[in-house]
């Protein structure tokens, strides 16, 4: 734009001229999308609680049986599957099932709420741990790798647990970051620790499996009667809660986001009207539509950026400063992708600007006496 | 040559079933370095004669030239930028923006290609604001802000000076003051200038006065 310079100074100086009228609009602004983030971050760490174990989990695809609706909890494979599918494609292939079970410490009797991921050790879809020793790299018969918020419950490494309903006994060996499934901490065990349970529970017990994570991309040529493979999008939004909890409260969050930007737009708007005199000179005096679109948008861009660093800047210094139990989660892009959304539909509403803008007649300026 | 040229305009406004005809075939020429004034009773055109020379109002019929374009054959989106690089504007209040310095009064309107020929600077020194340059208009005398006004409207080397009733908002002397820049300007820089006025007292600053009257000028 030939007279950018300019007009973007005029732009700031008006800003700067009412600056009672905007510091207000700004604060307001500011505290919207400081909800918008919080609730944005709520979201995101609830969701997690649902799925982090599935969405930290090094897998692309599933292979589920076809009846199990991208449910891994119901879904049962013969022992022979994952096999098979190994030979079918040159990517990694992994067993996994998942049981809701509870676990309980020594020589207490609360039970607490346990999802095992059943897995074989040193497996691609063994977490990371953070603190003690993965699967494969312990001597103990059952070694477990707890979620870190067994740490709260007063478990350490080393500690003895119990699954409650076999009694079968398991070594904490290590803690894993962040690992939910269904609100509930995942507990990682071994693919035989699992069938040992399983057996001691019903001695009629048959080797089955639940699903076969598959890392890569190569899933066109693998074909098992009775299974399909999915991806892992579809198999996170059909965890139980999941879906109805993330989008209710993802759709609060966009509505907030619209109703922020359109607020801007209406402040403006009111704004504008007061100010039609001017317009009206500015026209007479021959400025172009063109730089007074300009000068509205860079208005409204200055109020909403600037709304938008400073909520991002006290979202995240909240985020630091929240206890861990509480489940919020802000992903620096998700974080962008929401103040981005903010200010473009706040550019989008000035429209309402530019249209009265466009109707002035600049022969208002003259004989203003009259009026 | 004459910087404006207005041939023939006839104008009339719609009143309620009635047709009020406001101008009659109104013919007028004013020269470079020429000031001419028109003079009227209030309601008798002279708004109206200004703003179809201005570009902001079309005739009914007659022609509009101005530094020998014809303005009146131009579609309406091409206005605008006529009135930036061809008309200066003085208006009966000096319409200053309340965010803007004078300097910055001037220069948000002042083409890029047209900043060797004239400086904000030197305007506001030739009218006599130069103490002003730094200043807003809420820090400012009206007849401080009449002349910041007047400076705007000569930025862009423009062919005619249009002022509505420069004087109104001023007192005699101001007026007087404001209305002897106008001529200044206008005749150092060669510039037509047309200033309508009911105010008797300048009309000796003027080199021709038209009374317009019944939709006609008489000279
Ligand atoms: N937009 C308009 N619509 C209808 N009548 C108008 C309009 N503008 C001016 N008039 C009428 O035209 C006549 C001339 O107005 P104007 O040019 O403003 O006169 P002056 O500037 O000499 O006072 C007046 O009677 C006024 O009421
Ligand atoms: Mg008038």
């Amino acid at each position: 734009m030939q007279s950018g310079g300019i007009t973007l100074k005029q732009a700031w100086k008006e800003l700067v001229y009412g600056k009672k009228k905007y510091i207000l609009i700004e604060l307001l602004l500011v505290l919207l999308m400081f909800m918008v983030l919080f609730l944005s971050g709520l979201a995101e760490g609830l969701g997690r609680a649902v799925s982090s174990g599935i969405e930290d989990m090094d897998a692309d695809y599933y292979l589920l049986d076809d009846s199990a609706e991208d449910l891994i909890t119901v879904s049962s494979l013969n022992e022979d599957v994952p096999e098979k599918v190994k030979k079918q494609t040159t990517a990694l292939t992994a067993p996994l099932d998942i049981q809701r079970m509870y676990l309980v410490k020594e020589g207490e009797a609360e039970k607490l709420n346990v999802t095992y991921f059943a897995i074989e050790p040193d497996s691609f879809i063994e977490p990371a741990v953070m603190d003690g020793v993965g699967l494969a790299d312990s001597d103990v018969p059952d070694p477990i790798i707890l979620d870190d918020d067994f740490l709260l419950e007063g478990i350490a490494l080393g500690d003895t647990v119990y699954d409650s309903s076999s009694d079968i006994p398991f070594t904490v060996t290590g803690f894993a970051k962040d690992q939910m499934y269904g609100h509930v901490s995942i507990g990682f065990i071994s693919t035989d620790t699992y069938a040992k349970i399983r057996k001691r529970l019903s001695p009629m017990y048959t080797k089955m499996y639940h699903a076969v994570a598959i890392k890569g991309d190569d899933i066109e040529n693998i074909g098992i009667e009775g299974t399909e493979v999915i991806s892992k999008e579809d198999i996170i939004s059909s965890i139980p809660s999941y879906t109805a909890e993330h989008l209710t409260i993802t759709m609060i969050v966009w509505v907030l986001i619209v109703i922020s930007a359109v607020i801007i737009g209406i402040f403006h708007y009111i704004l504008t009207l007061q100010k039609r005199k001017q317009f009206g000179i500015m026209k007479a005096l021959g400025m172009s539509m063109g730089r007074l679109v300009f000068l509205v948008i860079s208005e409204v861009a200055m109020l909403s950026v600037s709304a938008s660093v400073i909520s991002l800047v006290l979202a995240f210094g909240m985020a630091g400063a929240l206890p861990e139990t509480m489940p919020f989660y802000l992903e620096t892009s998700n974080a962008v992708a929401v103040v981005t959304a903010f200010v473009l539909i706040s550019i989008f509403s000035s429209i309402l600007s530019i249209l009265n803008i466009s109707r002035i007649d600049p022969i208002t300026a003259i004989g203003g006496g009259e009026e | 040559m004459s910087l404006l040229e207005i041939e023939k305009i006839t104008k009339s406004y719609q009143d309620g079933t009635e047709k009020q005809q406001v101008l009659d075939e109104v013919s007028l020429k004013v020269d470079g370095g020429e000031v001419v004034a028109i003079v009227g009773p209030s309601g008798s055109g002279k708004s109206t004669l200004l703003s179809i020379a201005g570009m902001l109002l079309s005739p009914d019929r007659g022609i509009v030239r101005i530094g020998g374009t014809e303005e009146s054959s131009l579609p309406k989106k091409e206005w605008a930028k006529e009135r930036r690089e061809r008309i200066g504007f003085v208006f009966q209040s000096h319409h200053l923006l309340p965010y803007l310095n004078s300097e910055e009064q001037l220069t948000l309107f002042q083409e890029k290609r047209k900043q060797k020929k004239v400086s904000a600077l030197e305007l506001l020194k030739e009218l006599d604001v130069e103490s002003c340059i730094r200043k807003y208009p809420a820090n400012m005398s009206g007849g401080e802000k009449q002349r910041v006004a007047i400076a705007r409207a000569f930025i862009n080397d423009p062919d005619i000076i249009l002022a509505d009733e420069p004087t109104a908002s001023l007192d005699a002397k101001r007026g007087r003051q404001a209305v002897e820049m106008i001529r200044n300007e206008a005749k150092k820089r060669g510039k037509a200038a047309v200033v309508v006025t009911h105010d008797e007292r300048i009309l000796d600053l003027i080199d021709k006065i038209y009374p317009l009257e019944n939709g006609k000028l008489m000279l």
